[in-house]
């Protein structure tokens, strides 16, 4: 009764700060905290193959790149999209690659799966260049509309504020990361976390282990779809090194590590750490893979649950002090 | 014996399996019979192939040739999965639970996989709760309630291998394969777990690979000896008991060895 309302307040105090953050931040910080949800919703995705069906995927970035392109191209060429439609086709496209490459990606787990990953997701580079007249090629694809976003009987959000752009793309974060969350809790989805401790018995218990592989991954590059295509929006344009250069696949994997595997909250805590920590060195950007890259030596060597579990460590060691606290004070009463 | 009632009462039969590892043979012309509602038990020295033997007849391994039927039907080359949902079970001779999951939620696994509840992404798991008063029923039976919530991979040895044969045994199987149930047990954990072997199967078809001779001769109603990949011999325990070959190449090495 107490935690749980200690939990209503704390997700209330997260609601109020996320909602005033436009109030109380300049366009500079509001743009970081932007930047963030969107990383945030990838990183959770590829935290779906990872810490919930442990699948190592090196090549998400390919998901990402999709959907980013998806949504580019359908308000290039698509007068009158909607922006949801828009979002939609980005997430979709995410889902068709997947489909297309799940026939392969399934039979395998481990490093060949890794391996594939990336070398597909070379391949979708490869092709984005071959396809300059679509995606333009090195440029990239910028200048499409934006379309407001339409709610029935509220009428039309200009999506070209920064203010309004804020609270939907954390909408967008927030009711992605719950439907992740939920599934996660599904019967299906207790299928997923079996394959990753045992795929042969799962297998031996009569379920179709590669056909829910394929749901899986196509569920995980849908919401990573989801992710590239609000990047499209936010920054208006699209280029192949910045949803397919070497260290897009990578960054929401450091992501997960240094916030913790294996927990929904711990990827989003890896991408506020991660955001900060590159806004600081941003000033030195030279220096700045260096201290990233001691960071996650020491998160990995020190704190192999991540961020999160420090802070757990944190609580839990609280908790018995607090404890031992009670019991010394109950004990005083009793003898006085 | 009439041969054409004995033909739909066989539960599995495999016709002259063939099986390689790469250029090396290990499976030589396999042709078994399976009658329903028998105890049939494989037994044979290391690397005799009852386990390569196993993972063909389930469909680990696709067979260089011959057939196999289980309920009359021919299912060569099925996947393992489309064998279990036809009604086959399987418990290995490594442990293979879920190690990191609860025994409740091993078990629920189990329990989902029998109510063929699969790809359902619309309801939380927990609180469906016929599937959680199945699987604390289930616990209770097997005598792991207490285990209830301890990861599976901490479970002692001997509660281990019970959960492994239990999650064989939770798809409700027509046939139950069972590879050395009592691998590594004592001589009181192996009792309790022919005693619950016996339990479960009740009225279920079992071929079960074993070492254990007091284990064999106490459940088998047939067994058969595999030897470097080729059956030795088939019958009732007294005829593989009173059989010449079987004495030369398993049971009686030493027997012979202390009479010489």
């Amino acid at each position: 009764m107490k935690n749980s309302f200690r939990k209503w307040l704390l997700w209330a105090a997260i609601l109020a700060g996320l909602y005033t953050a436009p109030v109380l931040f300049g366009v500079f910080e509001l743009n970081l905290l932007l930047g963030a949800s969107i990383f945030a919703l990838f990183s959770l995705s590829l935290n779906l193959l990872l810490s919930f069906t442990g699948l190592l995927s090196f090549g998400h970035a390919m998901f990402f790149a999709s959907g980013a392109y998806g949504t580019a191209l359908v308000l290039t060429r698509l007068d009158g999209c909607s922006l949801l439609s828009a979002i939609f086709v980005g997430a979709a496209s995410a889902v068709l690659v997947a489909l297309v490459l799940s026939p392969l990606l399934v039979r395998v787990g481990g490093h060949t799966f890794a391996m594939l990953t990336m070398a597909f997701s070379q391949i979708m580079y490869a092709t984005v260049m071959k396809f300059s007249h679509l995606t333009g090629g090195n440029d990239g694809m910028s200048g499409f509309p934006i379309p407001p976003l339409v709610i029935p009987a509220v009428g039309l959000i200009d999506m070209s504020l920064e203010r309004n752009f804020y609270y939907f793309s954390i909408s967008i974060l927030g009711l992605s990361a719950w439907v992740m969350w939920f599934f996660t809790r599904t019967p299906f989805g207790s299928i997923m976390v079996s394959i990753r401790d045992n795929p042969d018995r799962v297998t031996y218990l009569g379920f179709n282990v590669p056909l829910s592989k394929a749901i899986i991954l196509g569920v995980s590059a849908g919401f990573a779809g989801v992710a590239g295509s609000v990047y499209a929006l936010f920054q208006n344009m699209v280029s192949v090194d910045g949803v397919l250069g070497p260290l897009s696949s990578f960054t929401p994997l450091i992501n997960c590590f240094i916030g913790g595997l294996g927990t929904f909250i711990g990827p989003v805590f890896g991408t506020g750490i991660g955001t900060i920590l590159l806004e600081l060195m941003s000033a030195h950007p030279e220096q700045a893979q260096l201290v990233f890259s001691l960071v996650l030596i020491s998160v990995v060597l020190f704190l192999p649950g991540g961020a999160i579990m420090l802070y757990w460590k944190i609580t839990s060691r609280w908790i018995v002090l607090r404890n031992k606290f009670q019991t010394a004070i109950l004990k005083g009463n009793h003898e006085s | 014996m009439n041969p054409d009632r004995k033909q739909p009462r066989n539960m599995l039969m495999t016709k002259r399996l063939n099986h390689y590892f790469g250029e090396r043979q290990v499976l030589f012309n396999i042709s078994l019979e399976i009658q329903e509602g028998t105890r049939h038990a494989i037994i044979g020295p290391n690397g005799a192939g009852k386990t390569t033997l196993f993972n063909t007849i389930t469909g680990k391994y696709r067979p260089k040739n011959g057939s196999i039927l289980f309920k009359g039907k021919d299912v060569t080359g099925f996947k393992p999965d489309k064998l279990v949902r036809m009604g086959l079970g399987r418990s290995f001779q490594i442990n293979s639970t879920f190690a990191g999951l609860t025994t409740f939620q091993n078990l629920r696994m189990a329990v989902l996989a029998r109510k063929n509840i699969r790809f359902n992404f619309f309801r939380n798991l927990d609180k469906m709760q016929p599937v959680t008063d199945e699987t604390d029923t289930l616990l209770a039976r097997i005598g792991l309630a207490a285990e209830r919530n301890l990861p599976a991979g901490l479970l002692s040895y001997g509660k281990h291998r019970c959960l492994e044969l239990s999650l064989a045994m939770a798809t409700d199987p027509d046939l139950v394969m069972l590879d050395e149930p009592a691998a590594g047990m004592s001589r009181i954990e192996t009792h309790q777990m022919v005693k619950l072997i016996r339990e479960l199967t009740h009225n279920k078809t079992v071929l079960i690979i074993e070492h254990d001779m007091d284990v064999v001769f106490s459940l088998a109603d047939r067994i058969t000896v595999l030897h470097h990949g080729e059956i030795l011999a088939t019958g009732t325990p007294e005829e593989i008991k009173a059989n010449q070959d079987v004495k030369d190449a398993y049971l009686g090495e030493t027997k012979v060895g202390n009479a010489a």
